[in-house]
């Protein structure tokens, strides 16, 4: 029997009303069935007890049972774990647990079959902040990202471009206007005076337990040490910025001068040499880094960098008592003993003594706490001024030099930014009202660029834009749906995979009405996938899908693991979306994410997993045959955000597969469920001990005894993704076994059971893709449209675009059902 | 002022092009010139800077009118008239009193205190109200804002700042109870906007009314779209649309608002972009913004910490690279010496801006200093020693001309300086039986 379960939170909105067929095999519901029932639920589950509120007897006819698709689904999913019938009552045998069960999925199977096609509706949803600064750069090839300051968008159904849930409020409204006027003037006057700022950057650092002992081999660029400091920043234009470089923590007197080491994106750094002993300090005994600091100058592009600062050489020039390479030879002060003026002579000794001893203390002084403390980006200067030769060839069509247009430029202008910004062809009336505005302006002396201004501002905050409106279909075809116009499709399938408007191609294939051809189609998702935009798919479905998202707010607790830093945490996010673009871009079977052997690793991240012969900080394809890890269940940031801060919980972990892998995710616990004792986990017993008090408790053990065994067996994964054979004093037990009977031991059992049941997980990602494609949760009517897929997708060995391309093909994206008449 | 008669202009009328010109005279009419016949209303500033001074080069040669500005207060001589230095003032609270190290924790807990804070890094941190938050406390209904806390250096506000004492104490001078401190506010953007809201700056009213114009006839643009699309749209389609034309229809409301609005809020200075690239601009333009409240009145209490107790900045621009707190350690180091009054120096002059600017401003019959009342100072004079009496303080400003400026007191030793703020508090018309562990009001401040 496979491991496969319907999904146990099913959502309806519309019950739809099921037509007076019947299915499979109607007869059997009187013949078998209704005996089983009879033998085995009707004793609780009958009109006079009702137990659980549930009337099992008064399903009559398979037309009733068929009507309530919920109920029935939740009776096979009791019967298939065995909650139902509770212990101590009469069990039925496996041969009528099947029977029974096997009818029931049967039966709404062949329903489903039979039951008009409903491609769903999407409610008109906004722009979310991701499609709203892409659009926005895209449409005037100004990069702003006005949207990062916009209230948070919420998700509905795992992601964050639900229609259902995204909504506008006046402050979001008013965030729209300032954003709208921001962006025109910058697209069509330049940036304007940017003053430079200053932004502090200072990551929290890992824990140094102090040290003297000088190590044999380490790092000697100092990047993947403790001591460095890496972080993601976004400058906003390009341009010339100052990087204060500052330091702190403590050295043994008599050190050489350090370097520091500055670098953007992994380039060549800029070395600047540092002497503590300049400058004044704390301390007279030891030398002290504190708010010691280096400027360097870059010169990087607009948007996101990676910075790197470090010591490289860190445990050189040290004095020749600590045993390092290169000693120090440079003339050491001792400080002297000063007496305090009117001391008594026993004060005096005392003073002396003290003295005496922190000479003795500073002879053992650490040498591993000298670290970047935190950077202070200043900037920008020397920035391009200017509106972008970019920007306005977006906007204006007529050719003229910037000042140099007329009145007439006016009208194509706006003309052509409404129907680009609109997304759709226009109607003629929709463009003069526009038009007017502009050349209100004008006759009120504005000149041309900013009377253009104005119009572009108010196209930019009209409905229009904000929000991906389809047109409602006929009355005639409200029920069985439409298919939605050549430009809905077109943004449907820029969103989708660029979370961004549809580019000129798209458009010019929308107007052609050749869109939908298959070939077309086909060929647009191949090109789609290849451009850079589709980067967005990778942020938006991929972060929200392995919820690497989380990695921003992960913090691992200091004391347990002091080797977390932020070098650590960039560098698993980079892995994994890496690894989801190489699937991509190279077209990877789907099963890559349960068990590809190879991931994207730098030199801080292959240390972690224990992986040699990876140097140096750029991220490089690497083997990963023969090492515990493949997939991306093994990865660092799946096995972080599925974790507390201070211990690894193999429920989360089970969670995260139940929900994104096999799209069966838990219901919450019932109300008043205990906490788990935090002080005793580990102390008298493991903590997998501890955890079996779920499935000693039968109404746990229905979710638990699904969960659990998932997140044992990937236990030798600490907290943060390093593997280990030991948690505490207990050693690892990763053995488990799932409801069915499969057993395994350990991560790479697990993922041959996922593996072998590929086509459920195969199922669970085209649900989420859909999803994410359509906008919307999925229905029972979608059932269909994800089996067919799935099929399909199998035949072509689950590669990645054939998913896309069956998703883009489907009856739901390329159609739409009317509102449903009330009657 | 002539009763103007105000035509009901409609959107449309100025959509027409009629024009913003129009729009002007009602704008104008409305805006309150600072009726001379208001008693003037007084502010209160306080300007904190931390590490301690280099007291020999602060403390004045002289007494009484006839003193001599001193190295580091050089400066303020331009405002000699303007200008209080007391000396002798104390924080008794500050000191360790058995308690053990921690003297800045202390004296940023005590400055405005006068109270000795618990010695915890956890979350049972206990201090006690500060001076400005009693009388923002007292004036609360008064102004928009009940006060304005601003700092220039960032920094934890938990765990462990100075031995064993949480870092609440090194971070804030103002505290609203002996639980809450008030943090202050290091990006000069958001303090903009607490203070002005999410406006861009100072606009003459003819920008502002035309501004108001362009985005009523783009809303009025996108309304109309409404009749258009409504019809096409399916049930749950439309009630999305609608939360978006409630929206705009909001915002339509807030711009004919903010048109009839009666007082002048425009800010006077534009917004900043966020922490200005140099140190001096950023405390220069944290000053700007409290000229700019009290000009306004959105409040009438503010505080500045220049840096926060335990400053770790560094002053390359004035040749001193090193890093503070470490420097004022200096052992005596004449060298290290020297930079230290360099340091306050620099603040000195910093804060001269502030005072120029306070005096720059016409109120009534004098100037915006003329009605305030600053303190500028720390709760530690010899930083090398950790030393919590003899504090530099200076008291600038005429408190509504309830002050007599201009003048080096010099007062007994251990006098506590919560009897300074008794007396300030009088002078805004609250009043107070104790603060911290004050032991009266002091006195000769509004005599000679």
């Amino acid at each position: 029997m496979s491991f496969s379960l319907l999904p146990l939170l099913v959502l309806l909105s519309d019950v739809p009303v099921v037509p007076a067929h019947t299915g499979k095999d109607p007869a059997a519901f009187e013949s078998s069935i209704k005996p089983l029932l009879t033998k085995s639920c009707y004793v609780c589950h009958n009109a006079q007890l009702k137990n659980a509120d549930l009337n099992l007897q008064a399903f009559d006819t398979t037309e009733a049972v068929l009507a309530d698709p919920d109920t029935w689904e939740k009776v096979v999913v009791k019967m298939k774990t065995r909650q139902m019938p509770p212990v101590g009552f009469p069990q039925p045998d496996e041969a009528e647990v099947r029977a029974l069960t096997r009818w029931i999925e049967d039966e709404f199977q062949e329903a489903e079959r039979r039951a008009p096609a409903d491609p769903g509706r999407v409610t008109a949803r906004r722009l979310n902040r991701a499609e709203y600064n892409n659009t926005l750069r895209d449409l005037l090839a100004v990069d702003l990202r006005p949207a990062d300051d916009f209230p948070q968008d919420d998700s509905g159904y795992g992601f964050d471009n639900n229609g259902d849930v995204l909504s506008i409020s006046p402050v979001l409204m008013e965030k729209y206007m300032r954003a709208s006027e921001k962006v025109v003037r910058s697209a069509l006057f330049g940036p304007g005076d940017l003053k430079p700022t200053m932004t502090k950057i200072q990551p929290p650092g890992p824990k140094i337990e102090p040290c003297t002992d000088v190590p044999a081999e380490y790092d000697l660029t100092g990047l993947t040490l403790h001591s460095a400091l890496h972080a993601v920043h976004r400058f906003p234009v390009d341009g010339e910025y100052q990087v204060r470089v500052v330091l702190g923590g403590l050295r043994p007197a008599g050190s050489e001068p350090i370097d520091i080491a500055f670098a953007v994106d992994g380039a060549a750094p800029q070395i600047l040499s540092l002497d503590p002993q300049d400058g004044a300090s704390f301390y007279d005994d030891k030398q002290d880094f504190t708010g010691k600091y280096r400027d360097f100058k870059v010169r990087v592009t607009a948007g996101e960098h990676w910075l790197s600062a470090a010591l490289p050489r860190y445990y050189e020039g040290l004095p020749a008592r600590y045993g390092g390479k290169n000693p120090a030879t440079r003339p050491v002060v001792k400080p002297e003993w000063k007496p305090r003026p009117n001391a008594t002579p026993e004060q005096l000794e005392e003073s002396k003594k003290r003295f005496a001893k922190r000479m003795e203390e500073a002879e053992k002084t650490p040498v591993n706490e000298g670290r970047i403390r935190h950077l202070e980006v200043v900037g920008p200067f020397d920035y391009p001024r200017g509106p972008s030769p970019k920007s306005l060839a977006a906007v204006f069509a007529c050719g003229h030099a910037p000042g140099r247009h007329r009145d007439g430029c006016i009208a194509p202008t706006v003309g052509r930014f409404v129907r680009r910004a609109y997304r759709r062809p226009v109607q003629d009336a929709e463009t003069a009202a526009v038009v007017a505005l502009a050349t209100r302006a004008r006759a009120q002396g504005d000149s041309v660029e900013e009377s253009v201004g104005l119009a572009l501002q108010a196209v930019l905050v009209s409905p229009d834009f904000l929000f991906r409106i389809e047109k409602e279909p006929t009355a005639a075809a409200a029920a069985a749906g439409e298919p939605v116009t050549d430009h809905e499709l077109a943004s449907r399938l820029s969103y989708f995979l660029w979370a961004s408007m549809p580019d000129a191609e798209l458009l010019r294939l929308a107007a052609a009405g050749t869109l939908r051809k298959p070939e077309v189609l086909a060929a647009q998702v191949r090109r789609m996938l290849k451009d850079a935009k589709s980067q967005a798919l990778v942020e938006g479905f991929g972060g929200q899908w392995l919820q690497f998202r989380g990695l921003e707010s992960a913090a691992p607790d200091k004391e347990r693991f002091p080797s977390f830093d932020n070098n650590l945490r960039l560098s698993m996010r980079r892995e994994t979306e890496l690894f989801f673009e190489s699937v991509i871009r190279e077209d990877r079977s789907l099963t890559d994410f349960i068990d590809g052997p190879y991931s994207f690793l730098n030199e801080r991240l292959a240390r972690h997993y224990g992986v040699p012969g990876v140097v140096g900080s750029e991220f490089r394809k690497v083997d990963l045959q023969g090492t515990r890890r493949s997939g991306v269940l093994t990865q660092g940031s799946v096995l972080t955000v599925s974790s507390y801060s201070t211990r690894t919980s193999p429920v989360l972990r089970g969670k995260w597969v139940l929900e994104n892998f096999l799209a069966a995710p838990p219901p919450d616990p019932p109300a008043g469920t205990p906490r788990l004792d935090e002080a005793k986990i580990g102390a008298d017993q493991s903590l997998r001990k501890q955890l079996e008090a779920h499935r000693s408790n039968q109404t746990c053990a229905a979710c638990h005894s699904r969960m659990d065994p998932l997140g044992f067996g990937l236990e030798n994964f600490d907290a943060i993704g390093a593997w280990r054979t030991e948690d505490g004093k207990y050693p690892v037990d990763a053995k488990g076994a799932l409801p069915d009977g499969r057993a395994f031991d350990g991560p790479d059992e697990i993922k041959a059971i996922l593996k072998g049941d590929r086509q459920e997980f195969a199922a669970c990602v085209t649900e989420k893709l859909l999803t994410y494609a359509l906008g919307r949760g999925l229905e029972r009517y979608d059932r269909r449209t994800v089996r067919d897929i799935v099929d399909r997708v199998a035949a072509r060995d689950y590669r990645f675009s054939a998913l896309v391309l069956e998703i883009v093909s489907s009856m739901p994206f390329q159609m739409r059902r009317g509102e449903r008449a009330r009657s | 002022m002539n009763p103007i008669t105000r035509k009901h202009l409609s959107r449309r009328t100025v959509l027409r092009g009629i024009g913003a010109s129009v729009a002007l005279p009602w704008l104008d009419a409305m805006r309150p010139a600072f009726a001379s016949n208001r008693p003037p209303t007084v502010r209160l500033a306080f300007t904190y800077v931390p590490n301690g001074v280099t007291m020999a080069d602060w403390t004045p040669k002289g007494t009484g009118k006839e003193f001599e500005f001193s190295r580091i207060l050089k400066s303020l001589e331009p405002y000699r008239d303007d200008v209080m230095v007391l000396s002798g003032l104390a924080q008794h609270n500050g000191n360790a009193l058995g308690d053990g190290p921690g003297d800045h924790a202390r004296a940023g807990a005590s400055f405005l205190t006068g109270v000795h804070c618990k010695k915890t890094a956890g979350a049972d941190i206990s201090n006690g109200i500060s001076a400005d938050q009693v009388a923002a406390q007292a004036l609360a209904q008064e102004t928009r804002l009940p006060s304005l806390e601003l700092g220039c250096e960032e920094s934890r506000t938990v765990g462990n700042c100075d031995s064993g004492y949480s870092c609440a104490y090194t971070n804030s001078i103002s505290w609203r109870s002996a639980t809450t401190p008030m943090p202050p506010e290091m990006n000069p953007r958001s303090a903009f906007e607490r203070l002005f809201g999410a406006d861009e700056g100072p606009m003459t009213p003819e920008a502002r009314a035309r501004r108001a114009a362009r985005r009523l006839s783009v809303l009025d643009l996108v309304a109309e779209r409404r009749q258009a699309l409504e019809p096409t749209l399916g049930a749950s389609d439309r009630r999305k649309l609608d939360e978006y034309f409630y929206g705009v229809r909001e915002i339509e409301r807030q711009i004919e608002r903010a048109e009839k609005d009666q007082r002048d809020v425009t800010a006077p200075l534009e917004k900043p972009s966020g922490i200005p690239a140099t140190f001096a601009e950023y405390v220069k333009l944290m000053f700007d913004l409290q000229v700019a409240a009290f000009q306004t009145d959105v409040t009438r209490i503010s505080s500045l910490m220049i840096g926060r107790e335990g400053s770790l900045q560094v002053y390359p621009e004035i040749g001193v690279p090193d890093s503070h707190h470490p420097l004022t350690h200096h052992r005596g180091t004449p060298e290290l010496v020297e930079k230290v009054t360099k340091v306050n120096t620099f603040h000195a002059e910093l804060f001269a801006h502030f005072v120029g600017r306070l005096k720059a401003v016409s109120e009534g019959d004098g100037t915006l200093l003329d009605n305030t009342m600053v303190v500028y100072g720390s709760a530690l004079s010899d930083g090398d020693r950790h030393t919590h009496e003899d504090l530099p303080v200076l008291l600038v400003g005429r408190g509504g001309k309830a002050i007599k400026s201009g003048r080096h007191l010099v007062y007994p030793e251990k006098t506590p300086m919560t009897n300074l703020y008794l007396t300030l508090l009088d002078k805004m018309g609250v009043k107070e039986e104790t603060i911290g562990d004050s032991t009266g009001r002091l006195q000769h401040l509004s005599d000679v």
